[in-house]
């Protein structure tokens, strides 16, 4: 019966080479590998800060099987996804058939008949399937070359290293298949097999014999080659930890300690050292943040996605991470001391190895991580470094001012308290205080809602649509404050925390069931960061609360609006919340034919506003992101509206709709407008004209 | 260099203001302070040289109403010394003599080569207070001033004036300056740094003596005022101009 011949070919003072070599030299240089390797990693707990990542350890080991093994956020794009698979899944199967060869000569032989030939049947294609990945890599690498690469030698060195070890892999595999095929009298029965079970190495060793090599010839070759395979799996073990391939290593650790302790919208608590908050230096991150830093990839992805940089901001997710990265690589030398006693001084991270415009670019969108394959945590480490700009007072003047007018009124606008609830006196109607009235909803309307001017009169139909809806609404009038979503993404910790109880303090005091929320950064940081005592609190986006009024049948459409529209997925309700698809039932159930721009869901692009942005000045912009964002849309065909669900989306694309030169082409409408609009009894004049025309 | 810097409260506009028939003041009740924004350059100016020359800056303010967190800040943004002035009354509105007569009795009492304040308050739109307070303490005073520069021992403020001129004023000795901006806008302080300030600083009292104002002008009513006749306006060449306009200083007596 067929079987895997252990040496093959190898005799007398070869064989015992070849035995040096597997059982002495490799087992060390896989040594001096977890030693190197060691080094490295022992960094992560020696410089960062401690911080728990154990728990819930059944979904960290589901997570490692889907992104770390199924790599399912590789494949989130088809070319590089295809190319890693290839690449990747032909190296883990190339390991996985080494470890099954190693049992089958050391401990139990099984590798014989059908099972020995499936074996080499997986290795052959996979062998095929790699050399794919490597032609595909090649193209990207040397022809395509797309900028978010980091198109340096080492990664070009890697590649052509594991290339070679898989080359010379198959050569060794088609020289012993075609010795074997000149001499008829070894393994008769399998012989027609061969060809179809091992094609790649059959195909290779036709080579051979049309080159008239003869056994002996062959079987020197073969010797040759496979020292050479040998040698170069040395050189990759021992390389390994410096190379661009350690990330086999660190990324599945990545994912395993990613973050599960907290939800997606829910930021760790300001660190501060010598009462300095955020990140100043690179021990003030954590071991994980470091742990991210040595994981990535470097494939560029997060800042392909990301507004900021494509906007000409000199931000890029991908280079801080780096930055981390090499800080941490420069970093034993602080770590021994000038004189080799005590730590020598940490020099600054923050400012130094990325720059302050960088950090205060971030719109915290959350696409970077949405999109990175080994689940890197761009945006916290961010909001860390501004957490530092901030107290260090390396924010801009109209930041600054905004954070005053928040300290003193509690709303970014610098108006009166007493104004937050003016809107409501358009109304025709009273809504209740909630301070003084129980009621099951209370509405968290928000800063922009409440105060910008160009805003009331949707803020007004969101009253009238609830009305409409029969719900029983109250406000907090004037003991709203800003919810603090943005201002802790500024890193103003501290102010967060003070609007917070505010908050907190006035709703106490009243009666309510749920809270619902004009704007999805209230809504993200009322459901994920508010304390709430231990008690949960449903806390709902309008586009919720509508979907299901909609849907249980208190809000009708009196007409179909008959509208083309395409929606702009909000990052706080999307990316951070997962909310996509009730607002896209409230379009439909009006009778809206929705229009997906390629971006859309989890891959939509940020406004721009986001991360307290909006208080920011704009400098040195390419094109805005909200401009790219309407040209998106614009490039839609029959598409007439733009749908909103968040109050700074409205301000963001009106003001982009002009600016891009598409008036006329396209209109922002806020989703509660199109809802008011279709439930709204009919009026003797004017003619509902659907979608055309703002109001 | 010490530095003194004089802050007060004054009404917040963003809120309605009401005008109390009984006293022609503002009616306190419906008030909300807020600490005079050019006080808030004066402080900032102070500790920029504070940050350049050494020295310790000391901020004083009288106790108005809700002074405590705007002097908490103060000492997280960098203030050495905080003091507010108590007493009777003081809460009630002063004007710029009695605001003037306090702050001169209490400046006196800390290190100061400079007395740094505000140019102008929306109380005291005529930028008196500064002038008044360096009238009190025989000091010179220069208001309008841009920026602050100590070179080799001697300080220079800049002042500016209407049309875009500036002059560059060398001061001996010590002197009290209305600050008009400073070089850079006032800083802003996290609030988690405020917090701290409010648990290990100790706002120092000050107790205002019977300092009393030079002059007091009752209002004995208020009127809107009336629109009477319109300009007349002067045309011509500017000969003609100029011919015109002297006589009519002549004729009015305003010059001889
Ligand atoms: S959160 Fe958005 S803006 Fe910030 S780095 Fe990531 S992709 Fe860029
Ligand atoms: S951070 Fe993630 S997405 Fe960005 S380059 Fe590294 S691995 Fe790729």
């Amino acid at each position: 019966m067929i079987e895997r011949i252990n040496f093959w070919g190898l005799h007398g003072a070869w064989h015992t080479l070849a035995v040096v070599v597997t059982y002495a030299a490799l087992p060390l240089c896989a040594l001096v590998l977890l030693v190197r390797l060691y080094l490295r990693i022992r960094l992560w707990w020696q410089v960062g800060r401690p911080e728990p990542r154990w728990d819930h350890i059944n979904m960290r080991v589901q997570r490692l099987l889907k992104y770390a093994i199924a790599q399912v956020k590789v494949w989130r794009q088809a070319y590089p996804g295809l190319m890693h698979f290839g690449l990747a899944w032909g190296f883990f199967v190339f390991f996985l058939g080494t470890a099954l060869a190693t049992i089958d000569a050391d401990i139990v032989k099984f590798l014989r008949g059908p099972l020995y030939l499936g074996y080499k049947l997986l290795l052959d294609v996979f062998t095929v399937i790699f050399l794919v990945g490597f032609v595909l890599a090649g193209y990207r690498r040397f022809v395509q070359r797309p900028e978010r690469l980091t198109l340096t030698s080492p990664f070009a060195l890697a590649l052509g290293l594991i290339f070679l070890i898989v080359f010379t892999g198959l050569a060794t595999e088609s020289l012993r298949l075609a010795s074997v095929a000149l001499q008829p009298e070894l393994q008769p029965g399998w012989r027609p097999a061969l060809g179809w079970i091992t094609p790649a190495g059959w195909l290779l060793a036709q080579l051979w014999l049309a080159l008239g090599l003869t056994v002996p010839a062959l079987t020197q070759i073969h010797l040759a080659t496979w020292l050479v395979h040998a040698g170069l799996v040395a050189i990759f073990l021992v390389t390994l930890p410096t190379s661009a391939l350690v990330h086999v290593i660190t990324s599945p650790l990545n994912v395993f300690f990613s973050q599960l302790d907290r939800p997606d919208g829910r930021l760790a608590p300001a660190f501060q050292r010598d009462g300095l908050a955020g990140v100043a230096t690179l021990r003030d991150f954590t071991w994980k943040q470091l742990m991210d830093a040595d994981a990535c990839t470097e494939c560029g992805r997060c800042q392909d996605v990301c507004p900021a940089h494509a906007s000409g901001q000199p931000l890029s997710p991908k280079k801080v991470i780096l930055g981390i990265k090499n800080a941490l690589t420069t970093c034993r030398a602080v770590l021994r001391g000038r004189n080799g006693n005590g730590q020598g001084e940490w020099p600054p991270f923050t400012g130094a190895v990325v720059e302050d415009a960088a950090a205060w670019a971030c719109t915290t969108c959350r696409a970077c991580v949405a999109e990175c394959p080994v689940l890197i945590e761009h945006v916290d480490a961010i909001v860390d470094l501004r957490r530092c700009l901030l107290a260090q007072q390396r924010a801009d003047g109209q930041l600054t001012t905004s954070l005053s007018n928040l300290r003193r009124y509690g709303n970014s606008f610098g108006k009166s308290d007493k104004q937050r609830a003016k809107w409501t006196t358009g109304l025709d109607f009273k809504l209740k205080d909630i301070r003084k009235q129980p009621a099951k909803l209370l509405w968290f309307v928000g800063d922009y809602a409440s105060y910008s001017p160009a805003l009331t009169e949707i803020t007004q139909a969101t009253a009238r649509v609830f009305q409409r809806a029969g719900l029983d609404v109250g406000l907090l009038y004037d003991a709203e404050r800003n919810a603090g979503n943005d201002l802790r993404r500024v890193g103003e910790e501290g102010l967060f925390e003070l609007l917070g109880q505010k908050n907190l303090a006035a709703l106490e005091k009243c009666q309510f069931e749920q809270i619902v929320t004009t704007d999805p950064h209230s809504y993200n940081t009322l459901k994920n960061e508010y304390a709430w005592n231990g008690q949960s609190v449903p806390v709902y986006h309008y586009a919720e609360t509508l979907d299901q009024a909609l849907r249980g049948g208190q809000l009708s459409p009196l007409r179909k609006l008959d509208t083309v529209a395409t929606y702009h997925d909000p990052c706080y309700l999307g990316r951070y919340n997962g909310v996509y698809d009730a607002p896209r039932r409230v379009l439909a159930a009006l009778g809206c034919r929705l229009v997906e721009m390629p971006r859309h869901r989890d891959r939509a692009l940020c406004c721009g506003a986001g991360g307290g942005r909006i208080w920011m000045e704009e400098k040195n912009v390419k094109e805005r992101p909200s401009e790219n964002r309407v040209r998106e849309a614009a490039q839609l065909a029959g598409v007439q509206v733009f749908v909103v669900a968040c109050p700074k989306d409205l301000t963001m694309f009106r003001d982009a709709v002009k600016t891009a030169g598409l008036e006329g082409r396209l209109v922002v409408r806020d989703l509660i407008e199109l809802v008011d609009e279709a439930t709204r009894p009919l009026e003797p004049a004017p003619a509902v004209n659907a979608g055309a025309g703002a109001p | 260099m010490d530095i003194v810097v004089l802050c007060k409260f004054v009404p917040d506009l963003v809120e309605d203001l009401e005008i109390d028939a009984s006293t022609h003041l503002l009616d306190r009740n419906f008030l909300r302070l807020m600490p005079n924004e050019l006080d808030d350059h004066a402080l900032e100016e102070a500790l920029l040289l504070k940050e350049r020359h050494g020295g310790t800056v000391t901020v004083v303010t009288v106790d108005a109403g809700d002074v405590d967190e705007a002097l908490y800040t103060a000492a997280a943004k960098g203030a050495d010394r905080v003091v507010k002035i108590v007493g009777e009354g003081l809460d009630q509105g002063l004007s710029s003599q009695r605001l003037a007569a306090l702050f001169a009795q209490a400046a006196g009492e800390w290190p100061h080569d400079l007395i740094l304040t505000g140019t102008q308050a929306v109380d005291d739109l005529d930028g008196f207070a500064g002038a008044l307070v360096a009238a009190r303490l025989g000091m010179p005073y220069v208001g309008y001033v841009t920026k602050v520069a100590s070179e080799n021992g001697a300080v220079v403020a800049r002042k500016e004036y209407p049309g875009g001129l500036n002059a560059d004023i060398e001061i001996v000795g010590q002197a009290v300056l209305g600050i008009q901006s400073a070089e850079k806008p006032p800083r802003y302080v996290v609030t988690s740094k405020v917090m701290a300030a409010m648990k290990s600083v100790t706002i120092e009292e000050f107790e205002a003596g019977d300092a009393q104002a030079d002059l007091e002008l009752p209002i004995t009513g208020m009127a809107v005022p009336q629109s009477a006749a319109h300009a007349e306006m002067i045309v011509g060449s500017v000969t003609e101009v100029a011919e015109k306009l002297a006589k009519l200083l002549r004729e009015r007596g305003l010059v001889a």
